[in-house]
């Protein structure tokens, strides 16, 4: 008897009769994409996992630090557009946004789980050890955009480290600001004043996130 | 203690709230709050995308995991559901509920005992067949090169509903922006034909999206809010309003 997983790959490689309905896929709008997963079309699937995996899965990576869990998380996020398509908006945001927000949601979740705890101390402990935090270099590793880096390279660098240690190592404000032994107040501004400048740099460059 | 954060304390959160920085019980109240400010929903909205811009990564996702995806997916039912019932715009959002309600009836016959021993999971799977299928024919619609489209604002300028209207009369209203009300009353549709209101559905406590069918020289479009089971003429001033214009 066949296992589930040769007939899952027979099935995939057996959708061949829609070969040219996953060529106009690739040009499908995020919107359609969505529709046609709606339809549970397998393939419409594969194709948002395609554009949107490789940014998922390095964010996952990049908070956990921990390859097989950001895997797990990339299975979550992908299957959960799958059973429940409907709750993406397009008139609220990009899909890719919609994937990225969920994931670090739960890649944040597992960090501040006790299991995780200790990894992340032990990666922060290296990583402070090894240069510091610095966005414009976290971002210099993953990013392709140039205009994205320039709109970093704008922040102020005390906005710039709050929104490291938020964003890429999954602090709560509060942590952030007993690390950086400073009110907490002055971190909330900091993040906010710092993602306005870098929504407004980015718009400057024309970058359209969808 | 978070239960009592203003509203400009909650607007100093949002940005480490899209962040997913705030402590849990922020999270919470903050939550609470933005299913009723669609402002402040907006706010968050703007934040997570200028987050993605960062998170932009140039590596792969390991091959295997699309693998592990497909063969999970080779256990959902629902793909007979979706031959079984070609995407098509609604004519009368009543007569469609029914038609697919029988759809589904003659799919149970389809797929045999095992389908009609998880009653509950057909209900989930009928609930679920109607919301993909009125958000693929909604977005269909939105792609549509003749159809018009709304903006329904509050009074204070800001969007708390979209709607795209085709030319054979059949419109959806994305109304995501709409604030929660109560269980006992309903928000309403109308459309302003001419000098009148005509009701162009009830739309529930909660809405999200909805199909609507309106015929006639259709120059704006309105939202009460109502008694639970809608009214047929309102005397509510709109909580959202606004004109129909070509795309």
């Amino acid at each position: 008897m066949e296992s589930r997983r040769e007939r899952a790959s027979k099935r995939h490689r057996g959708s061949v009769d829609v070969a040219v309905s996953r060529d106009d896929l690739r040009d499908a709008s995020d919107a359609a994409l969505v529709i046609a997963i709606g339809r549970w079309q397998h393939d419409a699937l594969a194709e948002a996992f395609r554009r949107h995996s490789g940014a998922v899965f390095a964010l996952a990576r990049r908070l956990l630090n921990d390859p097989a869990q950001a895997e797990e998380i990339v299975q979550e996020v992908f299957l959960r557009l799958w059973g429940t398509p409907e709750r993406f908006d397009p008139s609220r945001g990009s899909l890719r946004s919609y994937l990225l927000t969920q994931a670090h949601g739960r890649a944040v979740d597992a960090i501040r789980s006790d299991t995780s705890r200790r990894r992340r101390e032990d990666r922060d402990a290296q990583r402070a050890t090894a240069a510091g935090y610095d966005l414009e270099r976290e971002v210099g590793d993953v990013i392709v955009a140039e205009h994205v880096r320039e709109a970093v390279a704008a922040l102020a660098p005390a906005e710039r480290e709050a929104i490291e240690l938020a964003y890429f190592a999954g602090h709560t404000y509060r942590e952030v600001a007993v690390m950086l032994n400073e009110p907490e107040g002055t971190i909330k501004t900091r993040i906010r004043s710092g993602m306005v400048r870098l929504r407004s740099g980015l718009a400057a460059a024309g970058h359209s996130p969808s | 203690m978070t239960s009592h954060l203003t509203h400009d304390e909650i607007r100093e959160l949002l940005a480490v709230y899209a962040l997913d920085a705030v402590d849990d019980d922020e999270a919470e109240t903050i939550e609470l709050h933005l299913r009723g400010c669609p402002r402040c929903r907006a706010e968050v909205a703007d934040h997570r995308e200028t987050a993605g811009a960062l998170a932009t990564g140039h590596e792969q996702a390991p091959v295997h995991l699309w693998d592990n995806i497909v063969s999970t997916l080779e256990e959902a039912p629902p793909l007979e559901l979706a031959r079984l019932l070609p995407l098509r715009a609604p004519r009368e959002r009543r007569v469609w509920r029914v038609a697919v309600a029988a759809a589904a009836a003659v799919l149970i016959g389809v797929v045999g005992v095992r389908v009609v021993q998880q009653g509950d999971q057909i209900n989930r799977m009928q609930s679920a067949l109607e919301d993909r299928t009125v958000l693929a024919a909604a977005l269909a619609a939105h792609g549509n090169p003749d159809a018009r489209q709304a903006e329904l604002l509050s009074a204070d300028g800001v969007v708390l509903a979209r709607a795209v209207l085709v030319p054979d009369g059949t419109g959806y209203l994305w109304s995501g922006g709409l604030p929660l009300t109560d269980p006992d009353r309903t928000y309403q549709l109308w459309a302003i034909v001419g000098t009148e209101a005509i009701s162009a559905g009830v739309l529930g406590p909660n809405p999200s999206v909805a199909p609507f069918r309106i015929t006639g020289d259709v120059t704006a479009l309105a939202i009460t809010e109502e008694v639970a089971g809608g009214v047929v003429a309102s005397e509510n001033q709109p909580v959202a309003s606004g004109a129909v214009v070509e795309a």
